[in-house]
């Protein structure tokens, strides 16, 4: 909705640049710098169409950009190049006063890297905007994007009248001023696509009413096929060695040595100039399932950064998947080479540990947090880098509570079985199988079973394995007395003990190491009643 | 540090852990939005018309410390 006031704005350069941030709630600024940050390269030739007062003009120019920039308000230009003048950019920048009517003719012959088209096409007929996109077609080299910027109607209805609620003053005020007004967008799709060009990317702000969109050429550019070869592809396939290699991660998850995918850039399907760039750590299960979820689905480039060969949740918040893991990777392998966008989507749940402002200081790319799962990867992706809140949040589903309790159970399985053979030989089965069970329907059970964290859920769960003991002994086996105070004080302390170490399997780890400290207390007083026991039933 | 002292800051380290709270300080808050982005359990909503983010009352926040070390303004601190 902001443009409609732009006619008016235009009439007075001095406040215009005051007036368009207000109206996008300062909005555009971050548009702008995203624009020079992700989109431009040092010895770009770019063409900023309806330039104005030259903000991003010099954003641009300040990345290394040589820049042509048009407008047809000689007065705007002359607010550009005051604004210019006060920068050390004169020599990168050229100003033309021009109509994008005369665009074809006036820049016959150039090739430009980048055009950008910033709150423009709204401005204009819709027949001119059609010819606008044509020309900037000619005007790109093959390899070349066109980002268009601008004011469209939003999908959806409620947010469509909230729109027109807000905008309708605005216009009718513009109007009374100006005799004019602006037609927001809403045919920017065929229009694209009658100009010959393919859409690449899109991101909405301000409630979907301000548009970023990415335009190429062609729609997959694919660089040199030699350099190619340098990026291995990965792909999704499952062979006897990767069932082998699931099972054995899927029981031996927590025990090491961690299998380590190497460091370095990797292809996903066929991944071009202009595809997404994504990021994670080189613990191998971790690759391997991220590359199940999208391969066959999208086209992408995959830098895959050193964590130490954790997955990137854990490594992230142990201080091992880092920034500087990440900038290592960013400027060593290569990407730089094969895309022309400087936008990096990392993991969510990496952002405990790697310092997306480092990231984004020392690489210079723009850093986007992409969905939790990476089998929303796709849809993250297809709706212009959009997360839905389901998108963000953490879930610890039944199949997931269900695999950790697996894992759980190898780790301890293992201690208890050499604790049992040593020990209790005559009760290891017992043992092993009632600590199977115990941890399964814990496993299964874990939201409705009271208490707020590990310690007080296994307590809870520790009371009923004991009800249960009892249960089953006065009911269908009576055990004496002292066995059955053994069993309990045994049986209970067991199930405690997976109660609170269960935690450490779960999302909320918080304060997991405490944990043990009170584990290792109840511990101690299970011996000593233990040993009370046997004073107090005499023997055993 | 003999291993006396070693245990013992790990033990008051775990023990810290458990009681840790978000504090916000809104006043310090710029809109950036990425302590929305990166939570991983909804805790943080923006406001767009106030420009600040809102630090919704649920007890979910598991202390993952992802909004502390993403804030540019450093309005975000986990306490005791």
């Amino acid at each position: 909705m902001a443009t409609v006031f732009m006619k008016w704005l235009e009439t007075r350069p001095g406040s215009f640049e005051r007036g368009i941030k207000i109206l996008t709630l300062g909005r555009i600024e971050r548009v702008r710098k995203q624009i020079a940050r992700e989109f431009v390269q040092p010895g770009y030739n770019v063409l900023d169409i309806g330039c104005g007062t030259g903000q991003l003009t010099i954003l641009m120019a300040a990345c290394g950009a040589q820049v042509t920039a048009i407008d047809v308000s000689g007065r705007m230009l002359e607010e550009a190049q005051a604004n210019i003048e006060v920068t050390d950019l004169v020599e990168r920048i050229t100003l033309h006063q021009l109509d994008v009517t005369q665009l074809g003719q006036a820049l016959e012959g150039e090739k430009y890297d980048l055009i950008t088209c910033s709150l423009v096409l709204s401005e204009l007929r819709p027949e001119t905007r059609a010819f606008t996109l044509r020309t900037a077609r000619t005007l790109l080299k093959p390899t070349g994007r066109l980002i268009i910027v601008d004011e469209v109607v939003p999908e959806g209805l409620v947010r469509r009248v909230l729109y027109w609620l807000v905008r309708a003053p605005l216009a009718l005020l513009t109007w009374l001023v100006t005799r004019t007004s602006t037609n927001p967008l809403q045919t920017l799709d065929s229009l694209i696509k009658d100009a010959g060009l393919t859409q690449t990317l899109c991101e909405d702000y301000l409630g979907g009413s301000l548009l970023l969109l990415g335009v190429g050429q062609t729609p997959i550019s694919v660089p040199d096929q030699n350099t190619l070869a340098d990026y291995p592809r990965l792909e999704h396939r499952v062979t006897l060695k990767t069932i082998l290699l699931d099972f054995a991660s899927y029981l031996f998850r927590i025990i090491p040595p961690y299998t380590k995918v190497k460091t370095g850039l990797y292809r996903i399907g066929n991944p071009g100039l202009h595809s997404a760039v994504l990021v994670t750590g080189n613990y191998d299960l971790t690759v391997r399932r991220l590359v199940k979820q999208i391969d066959r689905k999208l086209d992408c480039w995959l830098v895959v950064a050193d964590s130490h060969g954790i997955n990137v949740w854990c490594a992230a918040g142990g201080g091992h998947f880092t920034a500087e893991a990440v900038i290592s990777a960013m400027n060593t392998c290569g990407i730089d080479q094969v895309v022309d966008h400087h936008a990096l989507i990392l993991p969510q749940l990496c952002a405990n540990g790697v310092d997306g402002w480092k990231v984004r200081r020392e690489t210079g790319w723009g850093v986007h947090w992409g969905p939790i799962r990476a089998s929303d990867i796709p849809d993250y992706l297809a709706a212009g880098r959009k997360k839905t809140e389901g998108m963000r949040h953490v879930r610890f589903q039944l199949p997931s509570r269900l695999e950790m309790t697996t894992v759980m159970l190898v780790f301890y399985g293992l201690f208890a079985a050499l604790l049992g053979i040593i020990f209790w030989r005559p009760f290891v089965w017992t043992i092993l199988a009632l600590m199977i069970v115990i941890s399964y329907i814990y496993g299964a059970a874990l939201p409705w079973i009271p208490g707020r964290d590990g310690l007080e859920k296994g307590a809870a769960l520790s009371m009923l394995t004991i009800l249960g003991l009892w249960t089953w002994s006065f009911g269908w086996e009576r055990l004496p007395p002292l066995n059955l105070f053994n069993w309990s004080l045994g049986l209970g302390f067991l199930a405690f003990f997976i109660g609170a170490e269960f935690q450490g399997m779960s999302p909320q780890m918080r304060g997991e190491q405490s944990n043990w400290i009170v584990e290792g207390l109840v511990g101690l007083a299970v011996l000593l009643l233990y040993g009370a026991g046997r004073v107090l039933f005499g023997g055993g | 540090m003999g291993i006396k002292e070693i245990l013992k800051s790990e033990l008051k380290h775990a023990r810290e852990l458990r009681y840790l709270e978000i504090n916000f300080k809104p006043e310090l808050c710029q809109g950036v939005w990425q302590c929305y982005e990166v939570c991983p359990v909804g805790k943080w909503q923006p406001n767009y018309e106030s420009r600040k983010v809102l630090l919704l009352d649920e007890p979910t926040c598991i202390a993952c410390g992802a909004c502390v070390l993403q804030c540019p303004q450093g309005a975000i601190s986990l306490e005791i």
